[in-house]
């Protein structure tokens, strides 16, 4: 993973924005700085606030406290045209009156470039997307990803210092959505385009972005680039929204120079960390970092519910002694004696078990 | 982008396509039998006497009018205060058309009604009520008046000013709604995106917005006109007998003169004016527009 020249990582920086929709607070004060270059995602599920943030760069919402600072320009309270910030939106928002090359030209004409440059940087831009031949198209006689390619060449043209995209990928199937996330990837990264992308979509967020910004409930949980986010996540919300694990409700009995021993409904598990004897703990276990059979430190025994083959690799489900799902192994293949019902010995390293405090309500079942 | 839903081919072609009818069409039979029944059957019957001379099918009624310069200032009457009209309903009604699209709940509950209600009001009534308005000693004298606008209290009854605002006032439901309608189905991201591309309010609706709502213009336009050159009460009773249009002339040629001759040609007139211009305003936005995309 190469990241980028981050020696100006406040290219972008928002502090302390704060929005709220009569009596509820969709954004509770969010800070956020974003290198020049940097792909930086906001990944959440809907309602966590990230749309808001978007437009809050975007300058089509005002926020109600905070400050917006881009390239070293004040832009908190300056209008959506004089930000040098492009957007591809989620419905890509081409104007359905216009050709391709006139949707691509409307930009330049509104920021006043020379009437003669205009058809060659439209031309430039949509061979950049590979929709040249589509030139003098009608903007809804093309397909969604047609349409999407066309909406990011639109947003580049007038040369924004910042790119914003709003789930650009999420009305593509899947097959396409991969290969345009990449394509878009590269794309950036050539023009040395800055941008914040808003995604729900986690594998997404992992493909693209040098780091990702996990949210929830109007707040920033974590801030990391995709490894750190995936290995270490802060939270049991990050944990629980970024990739599969495993999650078992525990209690701490022993704490001794940072190392845990907590009980959990499979038996009593070890762990790195630091809690007071008695806290409310939720482990996770990555499912990669669960073998099947062998023994370690962290071993249980547990029956083999499901098998789920998916090519690559299996997963397999397993149940606690109340029956039900709690953990899940991801295996390269389905290993001998693997049918649905037998009971199977587990272990994981004592350094893969990720302890959090107990939330309230858990966000998301372990998968 | 709208063409006519052609029926998908299937694997039988219908060889009699008037017995096997499109089903759609069926739909629009009842309303289609009526319209002709009432309304194209005694528009041929009119047309026909217009053209009837003595000594049978013959221009000369037609061109017997033409020559009357009477006949061309009831006709610029009718033309001017019809385009005045629509120009006022376009001008007061496009920013209320927007109003009423952007307004959220009651507001909107509140801002229809008072669009909607007004059509319940017999035209009649309002004419009545506009003589009031319009008096010398009328509410508009007396406020222009008021404001120092005016210098002293004139009557703008029995003018053609008069008419106008009157007439504006019955026609306004006819411009708004259609263009509300269009409006409202604008994705409200097209004017963002705009913004975003550096096009300031005025160029992102100049460039985005009226282009997009001109389907609902050409509509409103329409209406209002064709109402607005055909009318017969609000001219009637705001502006009398001394001006007259196509359709007070018409009216008087049938009613009191019993000269069934002119008030067919004034009539087919006033059809042919009326329909050059609604088609002539829908042919020329279909061009600035580049094709219907409502």
């Amino acid at each position: 993973m190469s990241l980028p020249d981050l020696s100006d990582p406040g290219f972008l920086t928002i502090t302390g924005a704060e929005k709220r929709y009569g009596a509820s607070a969709v954004l509770g004060g969010v800070d956020l700085a974003v290198g020049s270059g940097e792909f930086v995602s906001l990944l959440g599920p809907s309602g966590c606030g990230k749309t808001t943030l978007l437009r809050i760069v975007a300058g089509l919402v005002a926020p109600d406290r905070g400050r917006v600072v881009l390239d070293g320009r004040d832009i908190t309270r300056s209008p959506p045209h004089r930000r040098d910030v492009g957007v591809v939106f989620q419905n890509y928002a081409l104007f359905p009156h216009l050709t391709v090359a006139e949707n691509v030209a409307f930009g330049l004409k509104a920021k006043g470039h020379p009437k003669s440059e205009i058809p060659a940087a439209v031309a430039r831009f949509l061979a950049l997307v590979q929709m040249a031949p589509f030139a003098d198209r009608r903007a809804q006689a093309l397909s969604g990803g047609q349409q999407q390619r066309v909406a990011v060449a639109r947003a580049l043209a007038v040369r924004p210092k910042l790119l914003l995209l709003d789930e650009p990928f999420s009305a593509l199937d899947r097959k396409l959505r991969e290969a345009m996330q990449i394509d878009l990837k590269r794309l950036l990264r050539e023009l040395g385009i800055t941008a914040l992308f808003v995604t729900h979509d986690q594998d997404e967020a992992l493909t693209m972005s040098d780091r990702i910004a996990v949210m929830n409930r109007g707040a920033i949980e974590q801030l990391a680039d995709p490894v750190t986010l995936y290995r270490r996540p802060a939270t049991a919300f990050a944990l629980g929204f970024v990739g599969l694990s495993s999650r078992l409700p525990g209690t701490v009995r022993e704490e001794g120079d940072g190392m845990l021993r907590v009980e959990t409904p499979l038996g009593t598990l070890r762990a790195p960390g630091r809690f007071r004897p008695g806290s409310p703990v939720l482990l996770g276990v990555r499912p990669e970092r669960i073998r099947v059979s062998g023994d370690g430190p962290n071993t249980v025994e547990a029956a083999l519910v499901e098998v789920a083959f998916q090519g690559a690799r299996a997963h397999l489900f397993f149940a606690g002694p109340d029956g039900e799902r709690t953990l899940m192994a991801e295996t390269p293949e389905i290993p001998a004696g693997a049918a649905p019902g037998a009971r199977l010995r587990l272990s994981w390293a004592v350094e893969d078990t990720l302890v959090f405090p107990a939330e309230p309500a858990p966000q998301r079942e372990a998968a | 982008m709208t063409a006519p839903a052609a029926p998908v081919a299937g694997p039988v072609p219908a060889r009699w396509p008037l017995l096997r009818p499109d089903p759609v069409a069926l739909l629009a039979l009842p309303a289609f039998a009526y319209l002709a029944a009432a309304y194209g059957w005694p528009l041929l019957v009119l047309l026909a006497r217009s053209l009837s001379g003595p000594q049978g099918i013959s221009l000369a009624p037609l061109a017997q009018f033409l020559s009357d310069p009477f006949s061309w200032r009831v006709i610029g009457n009718t033309v001017r205060t019809a385009l005045l009209v629509t120009l006022v309903c376009l001008l007061a009604g496009y920013p209320a058309a927007v109003a009423l699209a952007r307004a959220r709940g009651w507001g909107q509950a509140l801002l229809l009604l008072s669009v909607i209600l007004p059509l319940s009001v017999g035209v009649v009534v309002k004419a009545y009520a506009w003589q009031i308005v319009l008096r010398r000693d009328g509410i508009v004298s007396q406020a222009l008046v008021g404001t120092g606008i005016w210098d002293a209290p004139q009557r703008l009854l029995f003018t053609e000013t008069g008419l106008v605002i009157g007439a504006a006032n019955v026609f306004l439901p006819f411009m708004i709604l259609p263009i509300y309608a269009v409006i409202r189905l604008i994705d409200p991201r097209l004017p963002e995106a705009a913004a975003t591309l550096g096009a300031s309010p005025l160029r992102r609706f100049l460039t985005v917005t009226l282009p997009l709502t001109l389907p609902g213009i050409v509509s409103g336009v329409a209406f209002v006109f064709s109402l607005a050159v055909s009318m017969y009460v609000v001219p009637s009773l705001v502006i009398g007998d001394r001006y007259q249009t196509l359709a007070t002339l018409t009216g008087r040629a049938f009613l009191f003169m019993r000269d069934e001759q002119l008030g067919s040609t004034t009539a087919v007139i006033l059809l042919a004016v009326a329909v050059a211009v609604v088609v002539g305003s829908t042919a020329l936005a279909r061009r600035l527009g580049g094709g219907g995309h409502a």
